[in-house]
């Protein structure tokens, strides 16, 4: 089976903080948290039905983070190099280096924690001419059919199609596994192909400002808990909420 | 202009009706039910085959789709901006146009941030809030019945559990720390007691099944506005934040009293979920 996975080198959206009238974005990179399931399930679908996993990144080419998913199991990975990029450009990157492999199963997460629209999976697919299943939680392929469950909040829908097809899933589809030490080390051994892609993205981020939401952050700490919640009780009739 | 809005949600179809009245120009709604009466015209879905709705707002060729923030709608919109190679834009918060070019306000960073952004007509956007409210317009309607895609759904299961937690006005939010499905029922008294409902995070409602799915909260589930959160055993993830900000009061209870939720908490009660209900209960005399 012909795998693809993309996923996405990220700030750690724990390390994001409000600096004064900042949002300090430049934490320390990481594969955003999803898209660690979506190279997950990749592995499993190899583990299970042979072939090839091809990681796609574009954006940060961070080295830690490239290895961290060839550690886990990908194949090689693409990396795309690429300053200004929108759902637009991060697709056409993608479709441009992906095409040619012609792959059965291109997988991604249902949203990155930094700019989560949840549009890229969609697009991708519709540049590829392929049907797409968003939301994936669970996962059957049987020989050119696919069964998937969808998690859509209030209801979870069944679906079929065939390969080949475009997934993106959620945190519910698996555990994503820590590599070993020994996966860890031979993990510098795979290819990773660096290639530069440039086209005009369709939109433009002028800025990007904190959403401040002022709380006033008072800790309640007492030995006896009743104490504790007499004070909460207090506090919460004057704030006009009980 | 012409402006098509589709929503698979009741409540985003009029968020984004409103949005597109804010426009003016020729309003177009797609929607199964024949009360969405705030266009001009009304395309009445007999089914709602996903790659059909697609294929139907790709032939209106609109300057503008509108869509909502729940996940049938966020697929739907990537698919016609990726067809129609459009811009798109998700969870819009307000949006101005001048022209042909869009300046646009979104929310990033899993709610954390607000990213200004500029674009250009034709464009794709899901709206995830708006204070406007829709006019009623007698629409002309047309039954269309959708063709049938690539993609076969074989089974449906409501999730719903009977509580709408995004219009409550207390919820009690359970997180790992309550420890472990028994005790959700010390969470469940207290919501009683105040006469609010329990939801729950990400693991709690999707993986570990300690609350029912259609209650979670958060960036990829749902996002509350309760006057009172009480946040049980919560650690404060970014994506858990996202979907409690506009709560008036939030309360969260920690063994840890560093736990990164105390950011986003009016109080943070240094203490045990369980043992915390129980001293809940027993002062309001429950």
């Amino acid at each position: 089976m012909n795998i693809v996975v993309g996923f996405k080198i990220v700030p750690d959206d724990q390390m994001i903080k409000v600096v004064g009238d900042k949002l300090v974005t430049d934490a320390p990179p990481k594969i955003s948290t999803y898209d660690k399931n979506a190279i997950e399930e990749a592995i499993r679908l190899k583990e299970k039905f042979g072939g090839k996993v091809t990681g796609i990144t574009v954006g940060s080419n961070d080295r830690k983070s490239i290895r961290e998913a060839l550690a886990m199991g990908v194949d090689e990975v693409i990396a795309v190099i690429s300053n200004k990029i929108d759902v637009y450009a991060t697709a056409m990157a993608i479709v441009e280096n992906i095409k040619p492999l012609n792959p059965d199963v291109v997988l991604f997460s249902e949203m990155s924690t930094d700019s989560g629209t949840s549009a890229l999976p969609a697009y991708v697919a519709e540049a590829l001419g392929l049907p797409y299943v968003s939301n994936v939680k669970s996962l059957k392929i049987e020989g050119n059919k696919v069964i998937a469950d969808r998690g859509m909040v209030s209801y979870v829908e069944t679906i079929e199609t065939t390969l080949p097809v475009v997934l993106s899933v959620g945190g519910e589809i698996n555990t994503p596994r820590i590599p070993s030490v020994k996966q860890i080390m031979e993990s510098s051994k795979k290819p990773v192909k660096e290639v530069k892609f440039d086209i005009q993205p369709k939109v433009i981020v002028k800025e990007v400002k904190p959403l401040l939401v002022n709380r006033k952050k008072i800790v309640i700490e007492e030995n006896d808990i009743e104490k504790a919640v007499d004070k909460l009780l207090e506090y919460l009739k004057s704030d006009g909420v009980l | 202009m012409k402006i098509v809005v589709y929503s698979e949600s009741p409540v985003f179809l009029r968020m984004g009706a409103a949005v597109a009245q804010s426009f003016g120009g020729e309003l177009i709604g797609i929607s199964t039910s024949q009360d969405a009466k705030f266009f001009n015209k009304l395309y009445l879905i007999e089914n709602t085959d996903e790659e059909g709705i697609v294929d139907l707002v790709v032939s209106l060729t609109p300057d503008v789709f509108i869509t909502g923030n729940v996940r049938k709608d966020r697929a739907i919109a990537g698919r016609v901006a990726g067809r129609l190679k459009l811009p798109i834009i998700t969870d819009v918060l307000s949006i101005k146009l001048d022209g042909n070019k869009a300046m646009i306000n979104r929310s990033a960073y899993s709610g954390m941030g607000i990213a200004v952004i500029e674009t250009e007509l034709p464009l794709v956007m899901t709206v995830a809030s708006t204070q406007l409210q829709p006019k009623q317009i007698e629409p002309s309607i047309e039954k269309v019945k959708l063709k049938e895609g690539r993609i076969k759904v074989i089974g449906r299961k409501s999730t719903s559990s009977g509580a709408n937690i995004s219009t409550a006005d207390i919820v009690v939010g359970v997180g790992r720390g309550i420890q472990n499905k028994e005790n959700i029922k010390y969470a469940e008294e207290l919501a009683t007691a105040l006469g609010g409902v329990v939801g729950g995070s990400r693991p709690v409602a999707a993986e570990l099944g300690w609350v029912p799915e259609d209650r979670q909260i958060g960036l990829s589930g749902l996002r509350i506005r309760p006057k009172l959160y009480i946040a049980l055993g919560i650690s404060g993830q970014p994506q858990h934040i996202a979907g409690i900000r506009d709560s008036k009061i939030i309360v969260a209870v920690n063994t840890d009293k560093n736990a990164p939720i105390l950011e986003n908490a009016d109080y943070l009660i240094v203490a045990d979920a369980v043992a915390f209900c129980k001293a809940m209960l027993k002062k309001l005399g429950k």
